[in-house]
């Protein structure tokens, strides 16, 4: 009996470990694209950044120079670390709630509903630098649509761009508008989630918010925590609006830090420097990830119960 | 037999893998700097070196898509056909990877013989020694002054095209307010005082009162008197116009903390901010004219030249009625010019036909359809000199009449130019990105100018000092 058991496990675990083996080697085409990729380049940066290069003359081994002057001597990396980081809060706070809102509205069965859902896709298509050149001019102080109505109803004109505590909301409210993508996979989810919990519910005498809140959202969790790190991470890789409007002003308050690093590379020359600072943002985003994944235990909610 | 079965498969995938790399890298390369043209310049190299007799193949980069290609390689196929010596091929580079490309070709030692620069990178390439010494290039024409490029004595650069900064001025809206307008003459420029003080004459708020009469209403303007512009390397003119300046006369000392300088820029923001004449700009897009006076809400705007064929042409045709003035000044009448350059690498191996090129290239005729639309001026002294000349450029419906254009354009250019300071100064491009970003809090009032220079000394020297 005993010898039986165990020609059997042998006998398995010869099986498994051949499959392993082919696991491996499908593997391996893929793993050597991101060898090449992404992992490789990653360490080019990270080695570039101990060295001072400016483009045509040859590169100067600094140690870790450049690591001391951002964090010492530069006039737009802590600024545009705050900034970057109060962008993604509000965006991804807002595209969050807008999303979620219209996607349960456009999960009604309202008159034209595909209608509608495509008019919401429509602003995450478009052209994201004519996007913010639009927006651009419904924000402008002194001849743009907003101000205009402002004015026509008697209130005062505001700096929306032009304002360095107005700047990074108002950029954020044109991010919210873009998240037409959120409110597809909102949807998605919503058409999952099961109708019996919500008929048992009503049966029980829960009101609609009572319903929202202890069976929608916690269904939703899975699609909400996926929503949540993919706005977060291209929130806070945000550069067009500085490129296309801003040049990262009024003074430093949308100096966000991809356009910091886009500046440094490509527009003085300083390879090093900008690998330093693309190093550093890309342990900040890998924080934010980190946090975002530890806390997700707590609160998703799998059905499956795994 | 199975092991090797396996090992033939992994070969088979690790060949695929690699194999798909080496297309990518290959695809790259002739995406970016044209392979093709790459390998003709290798050949006619050494076959330049090799055989006599045989034409001399020289590079010429340029930023741009396929249509710019196409259309400057157009060019050049007329000087290949005008002689038997020399062919030329054009590269084109997109303009954001232009720096990074001419970076990398010239760590391989490839950079193409000549080449469009950017104006902010001429000097630090020129520290590097990637430029030829091209003063003898225009042997026999007279180039203005004020466009030659100088590194360590040695011009290094000439502009292709000559640019001045003006004002431009809405005539339809002084004719309304009965105003004479501005003078065209720098004999008779106005003082900033008078410029300020027109320019709250033409400012009118919803219920047309001027801002200089009683009850004006700041909030409610829908038509300013002026915008200046605010771009820090537009700003530079005001700063020397109040006897100021960036940078000492070399280039080598930082003087923006003097108080001229700082009392010009201040100036300029309180138009904005104090006088209520202008509407805000911030200093971070370069569409001054087409947000100004083509909006039709501005009456008078100060920018370059090329606006003439940029856009006031195009705003001509759909009715706008605009003049050309010179600037008003504070203590001397000045205004500054630029343009951007076309240079001899070093690397090549054919300085001479590589010269020879360029100074076809930037011949007046070359240049012309450009000039005869309003867009660039001509480099060549000659054309400001001889009214012959001056005429068969000016008269010509794309410009103001003539005798304004000569006075406010021509003679202002010949009489009051100084250099814009990338013509003298290295790290001039992240200067100014630190100094727009010192500055972004003036123009809405959050900072005055003194406050933002002198607390950020520091870093405007380690950015001007590259450090």
């Amino acid at each position: 009996m005993s010898r039986l058991v165990n020609k059997t496990k042998r006998r398995r675990s010869r099986m498994s470990i051949r499959e392993e083996r082919t696991a491996y080697l499908y593997l391996i085409p893929a793993f050597l694209g991101l060898t090449f990729i992404t992992y490789l380049p990653l360490l080019g940066v990270f080695t570039i950044s101990f060295f001072e290069w400016k483009g045509i003359s040859s590169p100067k081994f600094v140690g870790f120079y450049n690591y001391v002057k951002l964090f010492t001597r530069d006039h737009f990396f802590k600024d545009s670390i705050i900034v970057t980081i109060y962008f993604s809060l509000l965006a991804v706070a807002g595209s969050m709630i807008y999303s979620l809102f219209i996607a349960m509205l456009l999960n009604r069965k309202i008159p034209a509903r595909g209608f509608f859902r495509a008019i919401f896709y429509v602003p995450y298509v478009l052209p994201a630098t004519a996007v913010y050149i639009g927006w651009s001019w419904l924000y402008e102080t002194n001849f743009g649509l907003f101000n205009y109505l402002l004015t026509k109803v008697g209130l005062k004109r505001v700096q929306f761009i032009a304002n360095s505590k107005l700047v990074v909301p108002s950029l954020a409210l044109i991010s919210v508008w873009l998240a037409g993508n959120l409110i597809v996979i909102f949807l998605a989810g919503l058409q999952n989630v099961p109708q019996i919990y919500h008929e048992a519910a009503e049966i029980d005498g829960a009101n609609s918010w009572q319903r929202f809140r202890h069976i929608t959202v916690p269904c939703m969790t899975p699609i909400i925590f996926y929503n949540l790190l993919m706005s977060l991470i291209t929130n806070m890789q945000i550069v067009v609006p500085a490129l296309s409007l801003t040049d990262g002003g009024p003074g430093n308050s949308s100096m966000f830090m991809t356009y910091l690093m886009y500046r440094y590379a490509f527009k003085s020359n300083q390879m090093g420097y900008a690998c330093a600072i693309s190093f550093i943002f890309f342990i900040i985003i890998a924080i934010f990830t980190g946090i975002l994944f530890a806390t997700s235990k707590a609160w998703i909610f799998y059905e499956g119960g795994d | 037999m199975k092991v090797l079965k396996k090992v033939m498969v992994l070969l088979l995938v690790v060949a695929m893998v690699f194999g798909a790399m080496a297309c990518s890298k290959d695809s790259t390369t002739s995406d970016g700097d044209k392979t093709t043209s790459q390998q003709d310049k290798d050949s006619g190299k050494k076959s330049g070196d090799t055989k006599t007799g045989e034409k001399v193949k020289l590079t010429f980069s340029i930023w741009g898509g396929q249509d710019e290609q196409a259309n400057t390689q157009a060019v050049a196929d007329k000087f290949n056909a005008s002689q038997d010596r020399i062919e030329v091929e054009v590269i084109a580079i997109p303009w954001e990877n232009y720096l990074t490309k001419l970076n990398s070709m010239a760590t391989a030692n490839e950079l193409p013989d000549t080449g469009m620069m950017m104006e902010t990178a001429v000097i630090p390439y020129a520290k590097e020694g990637m430029f030829l010494d091209v003063s003898d290039m225009f042997a026999g024409q007279e180039v203005l002054d004020c466009l030659a490029f100088k590194y360590d004595g040695k011009v290094v650069a000439y502009s292709s095209a000559n640019e001045i900064l003006l004002l431009f001025y809405n005539r339809d809206m002084f004719d309304a307010a009965g105003i004479p307008y501005p003078p065209a003459d720098a004999a008779n420029a106005w003082t900033w005082d008078e410029f300020v003080h027109t320019a709250k004459l033409l400012t009118l708020d919803a219920n047309g009162k001027n801002a200089t009469e009683a009850g004006f209403d700041p909030d409610n303007i829908v038509q300013y008197g002026c915008s200046v512009e605010n771009l820090t390397w537009q700003l530079e003119v005001w700063a020397l116009s109040n006897g100021g300046g960036y940078f000492s006369e070399d280039g080598k000392e930082l003087i923006i903390d003097n108080p001229a300088t700082i009392e010009a820029i201040q100036k300029v923001a309180d138009l904005y901010l104090v006088d209520k004449v202008a509407p805000l700009s911030t200093g971070t897009t370069d569409d001054g004219i087409p947000r100004t006076i083509i909006t039709g809400k501005v009456a008078m705007a100060t920018n370059g030249q090329w606006n003439i064929g940029t856009c006031l042409n195009t705003a001509k045709k759909e009715g706008l009625n605009y003049g050309v003035a010179v600037l008003p000044y504070m203590k001397e009448k000045v205004t500054i010019c630029t343009g951007g350059p076309t240079v001899v690498f070093s690397q090549t191996k054919h300085p001479e036909e590589a010269k020879e090129w360029l100074r076809w290239y930037n011949s007046i005729e070359n240049s012309w359809a450009l000039i005869e639309t309003g867009t660039w001026m001509p480099i060549f002294e000659e054309y400001y000199t001889n009214e012959e000349l001056t005429r068969k450029w000016v008269e010509n419906e794309a410009f103001p009449p003539y005798d304004e254009y000569k006075s406010a354009v021509i003679d202002y250019a010949l009489g009051y130019t100084k250099q814009a300071s990338w013509y003298y100064t290295d790290n001039i491009d992240n200067f100014y990105a630190v100094l727009g970003s010192v500055l972004g809090e003036v123009w809405t009032g959050g900072t005055t100018v003194e406050k933002a220079i002198t607390g950020n000394m520091d870093v405007l020297r380690d950015a001007f000092e590259g450090k």
